[in-house]
């Protein structure tokens, strides 16, 4: 007489749990036109001066995230995914930097600086789940390629974007946190004190070479 | 009497406006803040994920106060001549507390609360002297999550900041 009674309380519970797994996998966020958002600079960084104004080249800039979906921000409420990869979007609003400051070699051989870019970062954060942290991080490898020298760059940026229940709003402020994230990366990579220093060192190598040869 | 009360309620509003146009163009006290990451003094077991939070939100609620014309990155470069007029913001957390469900929910009155306490250092840019001290010590409930606590301790911090500001300057 138990037996039954058992039977029949584990059997709806066992098809509820098998009916939300199915869901749940069913459920995978994909890439739609109304869940895609486009994030770019809205403006050019200024970048820092240097002396005698040097031209970079950005040779390759790999993905380094580890993450199988580089495209999906947010997985929850349907997801919300990036137009681009973000390598291409890092890429294009280092290029939209460079060339309003004039720094920006036309191409590789003409380019005294080449740069090759690790995104470690780009999209959402862990955040307090009160709001949008956005988080941009990447690694440059600048390289001189007369010396063969080369030095490394970091650059990280933040922001935290307000937080929102309803979808629209969700997509608004996941837009509006990642490119500010993006724009404070770009901002503390070609402002930065590093940059400074590694453009400084490798050019010193490239000055000191034709005096040297001249010499004799 | 009807012009009395007219002209106590159009002085009220001209007050009131004023007011609001005194705060709105207050020049910031600080040419350019840039807030470090915060370090952890032995012992404390905060996830890494936690100081990036705190380093954005400190510079968030810095965006937020009007504390400078400019909050920049870590290690960003800043012009000679706005150097005596930046400030550099370093801090130590130096004690985590993780806090119990148990104790809160069982005796209550405080007891098992989340707790973080912190030191800050205020330093001038120009020539790295130390402006002031700031300690802030954050209490909050165990279930909530850490990243929370992150965001009332930027926000002490910040107050204080603008505290010390408004003394220094009387």
């Amino acid at each position: 007489m138990i037996l039954p009674v058992r039977a029949s309380t584990c059997l709806p519970a066992a098809l509820c749990l098998l009916a939300s797994c199915g869901l749940a996998a069913g459920d995978e966020p994909k890439p739609k036109p109304e869940n895609t958002i486009s994030v770019q600079l809205a403006e050019p960084v200024a970048a820092q001066k240097f002396e005698n104004s040097p031209k970079f080249w950005i040779s390759e800039v790999t993905d380094r995230s580890g993450n199988p979906q580089p495209m999906m921000v947010l997985k929850e409420r349907g997801g919300i995914f990036v137009d681009r990869l973000p390598t291409v979007i890092v890429r294009n609003a280092l290029e939209q930097s460079l060339k309003a400051s004039n720094l920006l070699a036309t191409d590789a051989n003409t380019a005294d600086l080449v740069m090759r870019l690790y995104v470690f970062q780009f999209g959402l954060a862990e955040g307090s789940q009160l709001d949008f942290f956005g988080k941009v991080e990447f690694t440059a490898i600048v390289k001189n390629p007369k010396t063969g020298e080369s030095k490394e760059v970091k650059a990280s940026g933040t922001s935290i974007g307000q937080g929102a229940v309803r979808k629209k709003n969700i997509q608004k402020n996941v837009q509006d946190s990642v490119e500010a994230s993006l724009k404070d990366a770009m901002r503390n990579f070609l402002r930065g004190q590093q940059l400074k220093e590694a453009v400084a060192e490798l050019r010193k190598g490239t000055e000191a070479a034709p005096a040297a040869t001249a010499a004799p | 009497m009807r012009i009395c009360t007219g002209l106590l309620i159009s002085a009220v509003l001209l007050a009131t406006v004023s007011t609001a146009a005194k705060e709105k163009t207050v020049t910031p006290p600080y040419k350019t803040a840039e807030a470090k990451h915060f370090t952890q003094a032995e012992g404390v077991e905060l996830t890494p994920s936690f100081e990036d939070y705190f380093y954005a939100e400190l510079r968030a609620q810095l965006k937020k106060a009007n504390m400078a014309s400019d909050v920049i990155g870590e290690g960003e470069s800043v012009d000679d001549a706005d150097a005596a007029r930046s400030i550099v913001i370093t801090g130590t957390i130096t004690e985590y507390k993780k806090g119990s469900v148990v104790k809160n929910a069982l005796i209550g009155f405080g007891a098992g609360l989340r707790s973080l306490k912190m030191d800050a250092d205020v330093k001038r840019r120009s020539d790295n002297e130390n402006l002031y001290v700031l300690h802030v010590h954050v209490k909050i409930d165990p279930k909530w999550d850490e990243k929370v606590m992150a965001k009332f301790a930027a926000d002490q911090l910040v107050k204080e900041m603008k505290n010390e500001v408004k003394t220094q300057g009387k």
